[in-house]
């Protein structure tokens, strides 16, 4: 089974220590969610398991699905991202089918099937095969991302990060988005780090929850404990700080 | 490191690489310069004594007779003690003096000129730029020609036609030359009146590239949020224009005045050849037909470091109008 | 000039010219030849007259043409690689690599060029300058400009997400500068390259005009030299001096207009652009009345970007806010919220026009008001508080400058000390130490500034605020924090205001009365509690549904 081990973790930029000891623990099957401000150091941590950023010190250690160490050049076949803003993380001089090939080719797939894999691609992601030949400027904000997950899927990776994948989206589409990363978790069986900064998607989406506050984690758990029953003083002013209009007005009609 | 010390480090630098660059450049180049710096010497009937030679050699290379470290350290201390040779086409003067003879001619010219230049570039710029849409973008395409006009030619024009043609400027040089050099009203007046159509000249050439980048920079500017603001504060137009639009639209030009100082200092050269003008330039190029190195060499120093001098002035200033860079820490 | 007006010009008289000095040669006949007729001017035989010696002008002109775009194009290229391996593979590679580059490109670019090729052009005997010597010396002193363009390029594009993404699937670094870098690179590197052209062919003729150009080459500038040494300007033989430079400066005014119309493909907002007489075009004569109580009427407003295909981006928007409400308006990105909020106030920028509608402020018919009036009005009756708090701040002056001209404009008859104490009341009433009056923009935190910029719209005591997303780029905290801050004043000063964000569960806790805005259009406008217990637009459940509750039942949505 895929198992990513983050063992106390840190970077430091100049004298900011922005990630400051940080373990947990990534397996296949279940969404671990690190939730924070910005400036709390996820992003970095995201950055650092997709291997963009070298850690001050702490150790990244994957096992593949033999429960065997995976070597260094083939980390990138079993992890990868997802970024925050869809209209930044697709190149806007290339097509859909470039951003889905490349990484299909990369990982061992050879030219003659990859046109096929890609359609194939784009159809986990709900979307038509004609949606290949566009480039991003002709795709909504939606659509983009449903691209950026299809990269991700693309090498085939068993630990995927999502770096905030719905805050830039428009609000009546990012429950659509999760939805759709919660459901090819379960068919993959994969191994999700969910970052972000809603309480209430990591707590609907995931099955563990980390919060994180000036590089450290302060509190962990059940996403339900967590995020419901909160311990420490900084998480409970986070659950405070989210509009709660059902404290207004009672339980809505709809929820 | 602060903003202004490391500015001043910066220009230092770039110094030193000058003035290395002009003691690798002659050893570079094929034949024997000093040889040719001897017989042109001889030519004009000076004497050649070993001193001179000796001197000559410091700053142009013994061709291996000692090593280049030595004639290294030989040339940076002559440089030190403002020791820059003898020039051959004005021999014997030094060729400090030659230098300091011409150097004030340039450095008035070429600086009013570039001053009123960017003054007035800017300041149009700035006016371009927020009544777009109106008669004033015409003017966008045709200063864009006219910043592609070589300052030689432009001058040659200007001749032809303001001096030969209507006789309203004198041909050529820095002054009537029956007048005698001093502080007298007449002289300066005839200093200003033959330096009118060289600067008319760089103005002219150099003003289009102003103008354009402060005009794009200007509908850049005006597009910020800061000019939302201030239009929703009900600030009048021409305070939103000065104070927030122009205020922030200067700072590329002032920024980026290093690059086109070099094209204005680089057109003045051939524009004092076309009016036989009395500075720098012109002496550079008499340097160099006449085969005088050492003149050649101290003029190629003398307005590097004007330039550079120029430069860290303007990068000094710029850290007064923009207060993010005082607290920036990347590098120049 | 039309945005591709310019760019046809430019390429017809750069085409044009180019096939000057590729044909022109062939058909025009040998340049050296020396004929008996001595200077003739333009006419019969010789179109372009002939030079002192009776060589035609127009086969020289031909001849000297192509020599000088020979030379253009061998430096524009030696500049263009060498800038961008100094300035692309610099930037790339970051570090001490980029450190050492950037400083090698900044000196070259500080030591003046053309100086330093007159003294190398001096040492080099005139027998052994050829052209491919003066092109390398043109393209090393010339490529530093360019060098430090495409690194500030090149910088912004390696942080680009798309690049991590492109290095998380495991391209190789040579793949990523090729393929994800350099093809979002290549309007700033044509731009480059055009503009070291032009600058070589310059060069080149400065130092040929100069007599140091390649030996036995001809170009415009050697045509120009012999031209002067041949006494033309004295003779007035303006046909031989005047064509070399007018080719000289039509070929760099055209390059010119291409780099500017590139610079207009990279930079949209540079395109030229119709001046709108009116922002206002038509509006209802006849104002419904007031409901009691309203401080600030809408009626029936219709906004439209008068674009090729006019965008409606606004739909007969009827809203009214009353004394001391808030309204919260919510709406997702292009929805016409933003648009709307800027119409009120009369802030909407070109092509975007009120077509039709009336907005009415107690009293006063904001659409009619005149340029002076409406000045008068805005911030004095209604003020702003818009999203990003640090492009709405001016980032060179310190705060104090920008509150203290609010009441420079308003109250001018207020004395400094008044002045200064008014600053400093309305800082405190945000929670901000007045010291922080002397501090620039970039000196604060993001709460910090949108506290600054609530405290500025304080400053005259509105009757109205309206507040465009002003928490949506801020940390949950400090989103909170704002919040309680903006209730509080609410209630102590008694302002309304019109809160526009896509928060709905923000506004169902913060307003009095809610529209939802899509396509342009309130589609449902009640109190907040109708909003949240009876919602009746399929649109408003939709948005409603779209943010889970934190205290709900967990899984309900995942299944």
């Amino acid at each position: 089974m895929t198992t990513l081990e983050v063992r106390d973790l840190t970077k430091s930029f100049r004298k900011l220590r922005a990630v400051d000891g940080v373990s947990f623990t990534l397996t296949a099957g279940r969404t671990v969610a690190l939730v924070g401000a910005s400036g709390s150091g996820k992003s970095t941590v995201a950055r650092m398991i997709a291997h963009l950023v070298r850690p001050t010190s702490g150790e990244i250690l994957l096992a593949g699905p033999d429960g065997e160490p995976v070597p260094r050049r083939a980390y990138r076949d079993h992890v990868q991202m997802i970024f925050q803003d869809p209209f930044a993380s697709l190149n806007p001089f290339h097509t859909v089918e470039h951003h889905l090939a490349r990484p299909l080719r990369l990982h061992g797939h050879s030219r003659a099937d990859t046109a096929a894999e890609v359609i194939r691609l784009l159809e986990r992601v709900s979307l038509t095969p004609d949606f290949a030949r566009r480039r991003p400027h002709e795709l909504s904000g939606g659509q983009r991302q449903r691209v950026a997950i299809a990269r991700a899927l693309a090498p085939g990776a068993k630990v995927i990060v999502a770096d905030e994948p719905v805050s830039m989206l428009d609000v009546s589409i990012r429950l659509g988005v999760l939805k759709l990363l919660s459901r090819l978790q379960q068919e993959e069986n994969l191994a999700v780090l969910y970052i972000t900064h809603d309480l209430a998607t990591a707590r609907h989406f995931s099955d563990e929850v980390l919060v994180m506050h000036q590089g450290r984690i302060v509190e962990r758990g059940p996403a339900d404990e967590v995020l419901v029953r909160p311990a420490d003083p900084y998480t409970r002013r986070l659950a405070a700080a989210a509009p709660r209009p059902e404290a207004r007005f009672g339980p809505g009609g709809l929820t | 490191m602060g903003y202004h010390l490391r500015k001043l480090a910066f220009y230092l630098v770039a110094l030193w690489a000058a003035v290395t660059l002009n003691f690798v450049v002659p050893r570079m180049m094929p034949g024997n310069p000093v040889d040719i710096l001897m017989a042109k010497l001889q030519q004009r009937g000076g004497t050649v004594d070993p001193g001179a030679r000796k001197a000559y050699e410091t700053l142009l290379g013994t061709g291996g007779r000692d090593s280049v470290l030595h004639e290294y350290f030989a040339y940076l201390g002559n440089l030190a003690r403002g020791d820059l040779g003898i020039s051959v086409s004005a021999f014997p003067a030094k060729v400090s003096d030659v230098i300091g003879d011409a150097l004030p001619w340039t450095v008035v010219l070429v600086g009013l000129a570039t001053l009123l230049s960017f003054l007035l570039g800017v300041g149009l710029g700035a006016v371009v730029g927020w009544k777009r849409g109106t008669w004033l973008d015409a003017l966008v395409p045709a200063t864009t020609v006219l910043s592609a006009v070589p300052y030689f030619w432009l001058a040659l024009i200007l001749v032809a036609v303001l001096s030969s043609g209507l006789g309203w400027f004198p041909l050529n040089g820095g002054y009537d030359v029956v007048l005698d050099p001093g502080w007298s009203a007449e002289f300066i007046g005839s200093a200003l009146y033959h330096g009118a159509l060289p600067a008319l000249t760089i103005v002219i050439s150099s003003i289009g590239g102003w103008l354009l980048g402060m005009r794009n920079m200007m509908v850049s500017a005006m597009s910020e949020d800061y000019v939302l603001t201030a239009r929703a504060k009900g600030l009048t137009d021409s305070r939103i224009m000065v104070r927030y639009a122009a205020r922030n639209a200067v700072l590329p030009s002032v920024a980026g005045f290093a690059i086109s100082l070099g094209f204005v200092v680089s057109g003045s050269i051939v524009t004092e050849q076309v009016f036989s003008y009395p500075g720098i330039g012109s002496k550079l190029l008499q340097a160099v037909q006449n085969n005088d190195y050492a003149l050649m060499q101290g003029i190629f120093l003398v307005i590097t470091i004007a330039v550079l001098g120029a430069n860290l002035v303007v990068d000094l200033l710029y850290g007064l109008i923009d207060a993010r860079t005082r607290d920036r820490s990347t590098v120049s | 000039m039309t945005f591709s007006g310019k760019l046809g010009a430019g390429l017809g008289l750069a085409g044009f010219i180019v096939l000057f000095g590729l044909l022109g040669p062939l058909l025009t006949g040998d340049p050296a030849t020396i004929r008996d007729v001595g200077l003739t001017a333009p006419g019969g035989e010789h179109l372009l007259g002939t030079t002192l010696t009776g060589q035609d002008v127009l086969a020289q002109l031909a001849h000297a043409t192509r020599g000088s775009l020979w030379i253009g194009v061998l430096v524009g290229v030696m500049a263009t690689v060498l800038s961008g391996i100094f300035g692309i593979a610099g930037a790339y590679a970051g570090g001490v690599v980029d450190e050492a580059f950037s400083l090698f490109s900044n000196v070259m670019l500080v030591i003046p060029g053309l100086p330093l090729v007159i003294v190398v052009a001096g040492f080099v005997p005139a027998d052994r300058r050829g052209t491919w010597t003066i092109a390398l010396v043109l393209a090393i002193t010339g490529w530093a400009a360019a060098a430090r363009v495409l690194r500030a390029q090149t910088l912004s594009l390696r942080n680009r997400d798309y690049v991590a993404a492109a290095r998380v699937s495991g391209e190789r670094t040579w793949r990523v500068i090729c393929v994800e870098i350099l093809p979002n690179l290549l309007p700033v590197l044509a731009s480059q390259f055009v503009f070291a052209v032009v600058l070589a062919i310059l060069s080149e003729a400065g130092l040929s005009f100069l007599g140091l150009g390649a030996a036995n080459s001809s170009t415009l500038g050697t045509m120009l030299y012999y031209a002067q040494n041949g006494f033309a300007l004295q003779r007035e033989a303006w046909w031989w001096f005047v064509p070399p430079g007018l080719v000289i400066a039509l070929f760099g005014g055209a390059l010119a207009l291409i780099n500017f119309s590139i610079d207009e493909i990279v930079n949209p907002r540079l395109r030229d652009r119709a001046r709108r007489e009116r922002d206002v075009v038509a509006i209802d004569a006849e104002i419904a009345p007031a409901e009691p109580g309203a401080v600030l009427t809408v009626r029936n407003l219709n906004v439209v970007y008068q674009a090729a295909t006019p965008v409606h981006a606004v739909k007969d928007v009827s809203l009214t806010l009353r004394r001391g409400e808030i309204l919260g308006l919510a709406g997702e990105s292009g929805c016409g919220k933003t648009t709307l909020a800027y119409a009120i106030n009369r802030l909407h920028r070109p092509p975007a026009e009120v077509t039709s509608g009336s907005v009415r402020f107690s009293d006063v018919d904001v659409l009619a008001l005149g340029p002076e009036k409406l000045r008068e009005f805005r911030w004095v009756k209604l003020s702003m508080v818009f999203q990003g708090a640090m492009n709405s701040l001016n980032p060179v002056t310190p705060i104090r400058a920008q509150l203290q001209d609010v009441l420079r404009t308003h109250r001018p008859d207020m004395s400094t000390l008044d002045r200064n104490a008014r600053c400093a009341e309305v800082l405190r009433l945000v929670g901000v130490d007045p010291v922080r009056l002397g501090a620039y923009p970039h000196e604060l935190s993001g709460g910090m500034r949108q506290r600054v910029m609530i405290a500025m719209a304080l400053l005259l005591d509105p009757q109205v605020m309206i507040m465009d997303e002003p928490t949506t780029a801020l940390d949950v905290l400090v989103q909170r924090e704002i919040l309680n801050e903006i209730k509080r004043l609410r209630d102590e000063l008694g302002f309304a205001v019109i809160f526009i964000t896509h928060d709905l569960p923000l506004l169902l806790e913060l307003s009095d009365r809610i529209a939802v805005m899509r396509d342009g259009e309130v589609v449902e406008h009640a109190t907040a509690e109708e909003i949240y217990l009876r919602p009746q637009h399929p649109y408003t459940r939709q948005l409603l549904a779209s943010f889970p509750s934190l205290t709900g039942e967990a899984g309900a949505l995942t299944r």
